[in-house]
């Protein structure tokens, strides 16, 4: 339409894309994926040389790294992104959340050099000797941190959409705590499907369906976030109710919502889990495989929907 | 004394002309496809005895005294100078738009030629410093728009904020806007 006043086309446009979807799913997968590994090191009789440790090493670091890239890419003035290091300012999620970036992504570096020390004894790496000793050395300061900050990385990326009172979608007090939820169900996943593939001979298949049982928990708990988050925004006001209705039943948005986050990244899981577990025996690894893609393709869902809904209805 | 500036948009005088937006663009040079005010002409709406009115909403930034742009930038890029006004520090910009998103008004747009966010400054750099009131209020063929100093008490804006009816949008965020409007009764009608 033409209005007497103008193209309307600004107020139309969503400010963050894609790459800042998969951004949150990555960070929430790395600290998923770090929390998760620490855990099972605690907990595990063998631990650092357990197969699901090791996945979480190597998935934490790649995750936050690919992550950041994506980040910085997205910035719409790319070749400013070192000021982000240079100035702070302490009431910005953004910025709180770059600090925090700043100790995690070492600290995932440091539990792969940890995890992996014997690695780093001779050869190309060797130059890395000193650091991975340290590392292992450390280790049990390390983990401590890594689930200290874990947590904290895990949260901020909901807290970072959370803060902005212009979307009632994003301005939820559930929204961390949903976010963590999930990032740690995806990062556990990854665990398990990363450790089955690379480091098989080093797993306990008991333990790999303990953790599997605990994803499933992970789920109910997230059905009940949601849950909690709609019918929140339904007593939070005419604004927020009609701005939930809306994005659970309007654009593209809401099949993402409904067939993605809920169908194929929640119920599904649940359904076949108890539809089969008699089979399950049988071929217990390619059907725990298969769930954990489907709950990581159900966490990347939901973080699209948030981010697009959330933006597109205020 | 530190200023604190503000502006009246009088919806009873307003006749949603664009005359505003017209002088704005070519003050601060505005790119095409983008805006730093429009004016909204919305309705009619029917009264109860049933006659007719237009509402004009305008739409640029508030400019805050709590304003969410500045408390989010990661940056410090954005921020409100000591007379009230929400500027942006291009230098200092990421271009995360962060700001963007989080001001509930809508005000900003990514300014297609330095790809850092911009809006509504007042006419600070411009037409403030010299002494000169903002382009917007100057061409107002009906005075619907009052700009000044809420710290002069003889400040025309103190003198008709004290005796007018004036709301502001969205007050239940917090944001405590800066923009006052006196609200319709008889928008679009020449008295
Ligand atoms: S209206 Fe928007 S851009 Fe202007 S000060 Fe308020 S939050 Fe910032
Ligand atoms: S886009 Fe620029 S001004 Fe806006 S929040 Fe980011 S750094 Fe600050």
């Amino acid at each position: 339409m033409n209005q007497l006043w103008g193209s309307m086309d600004q107020y139309h446009q969503i400010a963050w894309h894609w790459e800042i979807a998969v951004y949150l799913f990555l960070a929430g997968l790395s600290a998923g994926a770090a929390i998760s590994a620490v855990v099972v090191k605690k907990i595990s009789h063998h631990s650092e040389s357990n197969g699901l440790v090791k996945a979480g090493a190597v998935i934490a670091p790649i995750a936050i790294a690919a992550g950041l890239l994506l980040l910085i890419f997205d910035l719409t003035r790319p070749l400013n992104f070192w000021r982000l290091l240079v100035h702070y300012n302490f009431t910005s999620v953004m910025s709180v959340g770059v600090l925090a970036l700043f100790i995690y992504f070492p600290l995932t570096l440091l539990l792969f050099a940890a995890t992996f020390h014997e690695k780093f004894s001779s050869g190309m790496f060797a130059c890395f000797k000193p650091i991975a000793g340290l590392a292992k050395s450390l280790g049990k300061v390390i983990d401590a941190l890594v689930l200290l900050f874990g947590v904290i990385i895990g949260a901020y990326t909901g807290f970072l959409l959370s803060a902005m009172n212009s979307h009632s979608l994003l301005n939820t007090p559930v929204l961390p705590i949903l976010f963590l939820a999930s990032g740690l169900s995806s990062g556990i996943c990854a665990n398990i499907i990363v450790g089955m593939v690379w480091f098989h001979q080093d797993l306990n298949i008991n333990e790999v369906a303990s953790l599997d049982h605990t994803d499933k928990i992970i789920i109910y708990i997230e059905l009940l976030l949601l849950f909690a988050l709609f019918v929140g925004m339904f007593y939070q006001g005419q604004e927020a109710a009609a701005t939930a209705a809306q994005a659970l039943t309007h654009s593209a948005w809401a099949g993402v919502f409904w067939i993605g986050a809920v169908g194929v990244g929640l119920l599904l899981p649940l359904v076949l889990n108890f539809a089969f577990s008699s089979s399950f025996k049988s071929s217990p690894s390619k059907f725990i495989m298969f769930n954990a893609t489907l709950v990581i393709l159900g966490v990347l869902s939901l973080r699209f929907y948030i981010l697009y809904a959330g933006q597109m209805f205020s | 004394m530190a200023k604190k500036y503000a502006m009246i948009h009088d919806n009873n005088l307003c006749i949603g002309c664009q005359a505003c937006s017209i002088a704005c663009r070519a003050e601060n040079k505005i790119p095409n496809e983008v805006y730093r005010i429009q004016v909204w002409i919305q309705g009619p709406n029917q009264h109860a005895d049933g006659s007719l009115n237009y509402d004009f909403h305008r739409q640029s930034c508030v400019h805050c005294e709590n304003p969410p742009c500045v408390k989010v930038c990661p940056t410090k890029a954005s921020y409100i100078n000591q007379d009230g006004i929400v500027l942006i520090d291009k230098k200092k910009c990421v271009g995360c738009l962060y700001c963007v998103e989080a001001c509930p008004y809508k005000a900003r747009y990514v300014d297609p030629v330095t790809q850092a966010p911009d809006k509504c400054t007042f006419c600070y750099e411009s037409r403030l410093s010299r002494g000169e009131q903002p382009a917007c209020v100057t061409v107002c063929p009906t005075d619907a728009l009052i700009f000044g100093d809420l710290n002069n008490p003889s400040d025309k804006i103190s003198q008709v904020i004290s005796r007018k009816i004036t709301y502001q949008q969205k007050e239940h965020l917090g944001t405590r806007p800066k923009m006052f409007i006196v609200p319709n009764t008889q928008g679009g009608k020449i008295r």
